[in-house]
């Protein structure tokens, strides 16, 4: 997809250790995250430039609003006798990305990426990247470490997978925020996990099957918090770039996929959707009376009717909902480019699919996928609805293992359209986009790794024998101006010879 | 980076899953008997023991 929106994803692992009990899962957590083996640079991200409590809407709030059940863990969080620094345990890789401990879980952060092929293939390198952590974690401690790419505890913790958007600044922040609330609404239909539970916030509510595992977690429309009373919009003014030019649009409402085609759908859509918005901010989208309440019904509406009212106070639904902004998107976006065209038609076909019978994207989406694998379970084994061995097998599908994880056995059964070659994630492993700033901070850490004292999205610093290098990568989207950087740091011998980067 | 090869899974045909409420698939189904066996080794515990601190 050759758009000047860019495009990145942030995701929070659920870590578990076999036969322990009560695990301290920061220390979990931040033990996984320093077992990569990963060739990186440790411990430099520069965390003076990051401010979570700017508001887009032109204000910063005093302070964020911290998980009411985090209150508890505040005795067992003040005796760790580590540094800041080292309870984060940042660590950048080689290919652009980012993986470290934050908080309680380990994050995997994908460099940031313009085409979704470079998009899934590095998620996919990321739950590797992990698997791999797990296993020296497992060979170290002598007892099996698992890790689940999942939101959920079923005991109303969630932790979350973020998409991050590189937008122009001109598109107005209250155009772009009333605009894109009813698509992510109801994008849930083909983007949910699916999750055999109700919950809320920090407690289990009652078995049964809902299509997204995050729609529990919300509670507000906007607001710049991401930790409790969670937003559809999130607020977050933080552009890792000029902030004269581009927002980051933030969003933080979607759930871990383990299909590569519904990660590459949520996230090739919802691009989509935001170059609409950029192309031609004053089209009407359609605008929902009850967003906060629409979410959760429907997600837990299991006819799948996902009825829902429009402001107007006409009866409505998720897909009609749905098709509305793909017109959008076929009226004003440039499809002539083969990614986006490709798009474009697997939302239509998946829509079509979800209005005739939701069951035949059992290939594709992950909620049909698991719904479907678990109901031929239940047959098999005669299990009622109510067993908490649903749980338990919701669970293990989102297991990073190829071996023992459910949606990886989909996978290697061949039930699933998308899959990705080993040699392509490997590939991602170990080297960035080719056609984003990442290239630049991920040769810089291959080449020049022991001498990165610095790092963040927008920028990295490199020591060298006349002193520090700043490389500033705030303004680094052009492609010609990517190329020209790469050229540079190709040529580079030394950490001087980066000097006229600067 | 070249673009993912999607790939059109032969189906089998199958019936629907049984059971009650939404898990009944009308649809050709994959033969997913192996991923069952897997499916069997789950500790039915396993959710139960599973705590997490909330995140983001």
């Amino acid at each position: 997809m050759t758009t000047a929106i860019q495009f990145g994803m942030e995701t929070e692992i659920g870590i578990s250790r076999d036969s322990q009990e009560d695990l301290d899962v920061v220390a979990e957590s931040i033990a996984l995250v320093r077992s990569a083996a990963e060739p990186g640079v440790w411990m430099c991200w520069d965390y003076a430039e990051e401010d979570p409590h700017a508001d887009m809407r032109g204000f910063r709030v005093k302070e964020l609003r911290q998980d009411t059940d985090e209150a508890n863990y505040y005795a067992q969080d003040a005796e760790r006798e580590l540094s800041f620094q080292e309870i984060k345990s940042d660590l950048v890789l080689g290919n652009g990305a980012r993986f470290y401990n934050d908080h309680a879980h380990p994050e995997y952060c994908t460099p940031e990426c313009s085409t979704l092929a470079e998009l899934i293939a590095h998620d996919r390198a990321g739950e590797r990247i992990l698997m791999a952590c797990a296993q020296h974690m497992t060979d170290e401690v002598g007892s099996q470490v698992r890790l689940y790419k999942n939101n959920t505890d079923f005991m109303g913790h969630s932790y979350g997978c973020h998409e991050n958007y590189l937008l122009p600044r001109s598109l107005p922040w209250d155009a772009l925020a009333q605009n894109v609330q009813a698509f992510l609404v109801t994008r849930q239909i083909f983007a949910g996990a699916g999750k055999f539970a109700i919950e809320d916030e920090d407690r289990f509510v009652s078995h049964g099957f809902q299509i997204a595992q995050r729609s529990d977690f919300f509670s507000e429309l906007q607001s710049v918090d991401t930790m409790q009373r969670r937003p559809i919009v999130n607020t977050r003014d933080e552009p890792h770039a000029n902030p004269k030019l581009f927002r980051r649009f933030h969003v933080i409402i979607g759930d871990a996929n383990m299909s590569p085609f519904a990660t590459r759908l949520k996230v090739g859509t919802t691009a989509l959707v935001l170059e609409a918005m950029a192309r031609e901010p004053k089209r009407k989208y359609p605008t929902l009376a009850e967003p906060l309440e629409s979410l959760r019904s429907i997600s837990r509406d299991l006819n799948f009717k996902w009825e829902l009212p429009l402001k107007s106070n006409k009866p409505s639904n998720a897909l009609e909902v749905q098709f509305a902004y793909l017109d959008a998107v076929k009226t004003l976006c440039d499809l002539s480019n083969a990614e986006k065209a490709s798009v474009v038609a697997d939302w239509e076909e998946a829509l079509n699919d979800l209005a005739t019978d939701p069951m035949k994207c059992r290939d594709r989406l992950d909620w049909v996928a698991k719904l479907c694998l678990i109901a031929d379970f239940r047959a098999a084994q005669n299990i009622a609805e109510d067993d908490p061995w649903l749980r338990s097998l919701d669970l293990e599908y989102h297991r990073l293992d190829f071996a023992e994880g459910l949606y990886y056995g989909l996978e290697q059964s061949g039930a699933m359209r998308l899959a990705i070659a080993d040699e392509i994630s490997a590939e991602a492993m170990h080297h960035p986009p080719k056609t984003t700033r990442a290239s630049i901070r991920g040769k810089c850490v291959q080449k020049f790794g022991a001498a990165v004292t610095s790092a963040q999205w927008d920028h990295i610093v490199i020591q060298s024998a006349r002193g520090p290098i700043k490389i500033s990568l705030l303004d680094l989207f052009a492609p010609e101006q990517i190329l020209r950087y790469n050229a540079h740091v190709d040529a580079a011998r030394t950490p001087e010879d980066l000097q006229a980067l600067v | 980076m070249p673009d993912q090869a999607q790939k059109n899974r032969p189906a089998t045909p199958g019936g629907g899953g049984g059971g009650e409420g939404p898990g009944s698939p009308k649809v050709d189904k994959p033969n997913v008997d192996d991923l069952l066996k897997r499916m069997r080794k789950v500790d039915p515990d396993q959710a139960k023991r599973y705590r997490q601190r909330t995140g983001q």
